[in-house]
């Protein structure tokens, strides 16, 4: 079992079954899953900021208008059905209550990341995301279970998975 | 992807050296302890790799985080382990993890991360101020995430200027991050002629 680490701005993609894709520690950062859970094919971007404003270098996935396309191609290359593709979505917390500077990047996070699901006409199916605590999302390939956990709790299933119905 | 040269980067290093010298002044007052500086680290580094330099991205830290604003905006970030939590509220008198406990850390960040703004603003001749204290008890990773997301988010690259506060005695330390903003480096590096 390989566990891939998806840090901030990066994303992957597995058909494996057996892999897992990690993101410790988000904070007003968003972890992206993407599922076709009847083809066990799974990708999960770190997306840290709503928007390139149509100006980021080529390669980098830290923007959400960037990540989610590239994310859906990433998943629709290994064989995932544009159609079947379910979403959860884990993060985008403001982690600083207080800080009125922060401008709520959390918040704004997630609304971009859901306007753009949108477009590409994907539900999201699970979600742990808002208030004011850091999770860590795990996505197991194949047996498309999807886990959040927060800091001193345990890891809890957000999307219980399952046999795989057609394989 | 942004470069900074040697010279560049050790001058950074000694504009870090100075803060954290008028921050460890500042920190041993309120304590009533001698208080020591490590010789900083300058890091620059793709925004990826930033959380694993500073520690295990699921290990819980308390950050108490300021604002800069001014002619170099930015943040100041200093990060608590638990152990040093309880020993630095243990020297102030109250319980760590309580109410007290995180007034006193955040007033520990104000007054250390204030002295370390106003030398910085001081030795490259720009008006910076800082604003209230933030602070959370969380994951590292999640707090760093979010200050580098707020400050280096839009850029290549974070410069992380990385300090450590240690009270003599008492095997207590305070890690000390600042993170300016994309142009901020540029700004200082100018300031200093390097």
């Amino acid at each position: 079992m390989a566990e891939t680490m998806v840090r901030m701005g990066e994303l992957a993609a597995s058909a494996v079954a057996g892999d897992v894709l990690v993101s410790l520690g988000l904070g007003s950062c968003i972890g992206l899953a993407l599922l076709d859970r009847r083809l066990g094919v799974a990708g999960l971007a770190h997306v840290v900021l709503p928007s390139s404003g149509g100006n980021a270098p080529k390669g980098t996935w830290k923007f959400a208008d960037c990540a989610v396309p590239e994310l859906v191609d990433r998943v629709v290359k290994l064989g995932a059905r544009r159609p079947m593709l379910e979403a959860v979505l884990v993060g985008g917390a403001s982690m600083f209550a207080v800080s009125k500077s922060s401008l709520e990047v959390g918040q704004r996070n997630e609304a971009a990341v859901r306007d753009l699901l949108r477009e590409e006409r994907i539900n999201v199916i699970a979600k742990e995301t808002g208030g004011s605590r850091g999770r860590t999302i795990r996505v197991y390939v194949g047996s498309n279970k999807v886990t959040v956990k927060e800091a001193g709790g345990s890891e809890t299933p957000l999307v219980a998975g399952a046999a795989r119905a057609f394989a | 992807m942004t470069r900074y040269t040697d010279t560049q980067l050790d001058a950074l290093r000694e504009l870090a050296n100075i803060g954290s010298g008028t921050a460890s002044t500042a920190l041993s007052g309120m304590l009533g302890k001698s208080v020591d500086i490590s010789v900083p680290n300058a890091f620059v580094l793709p925004m990826a790799e930033a959380v694993g330099s500073i520690g295990d991205a699921e290990s819980e830290a308390t950050g108490v985080v300021l604002g800069i604003v001014g002619e170099m905006p930015g943040s100041v970030l200093l990060l608590f382990t638990p152990k040093d939590a309880e020993l630095m509220c243990g020297l102030l008198g109250v319980e760590a993890g309580s109410e007290y406990g995180i007034s006193a850390l955040m007033e520990i960040g104000n007054i250390v991360g204030a002295s370390y703004i106003n030398a910085l603003g001081q030795m490259i001749g720009l008006e910076l101020e800082p604003t209230p204290p933030a602070a959370a008890t969380d994951m590292l990773g999640a707090i760093v995430q979010t200050v580098l997301a707020e400050r280096a988010g839009a850029g290549d690259v974070a410069l992380l200027l990385d300090s450590d506060l240690v009270v003599e005695g008492e095997d207590c330390s305070v890690s000390f991050l600042l993170v300016p903003d994309q142009g901020g480096v540029e700004q200082m590096l100018e300031r200093l002629g390097v």
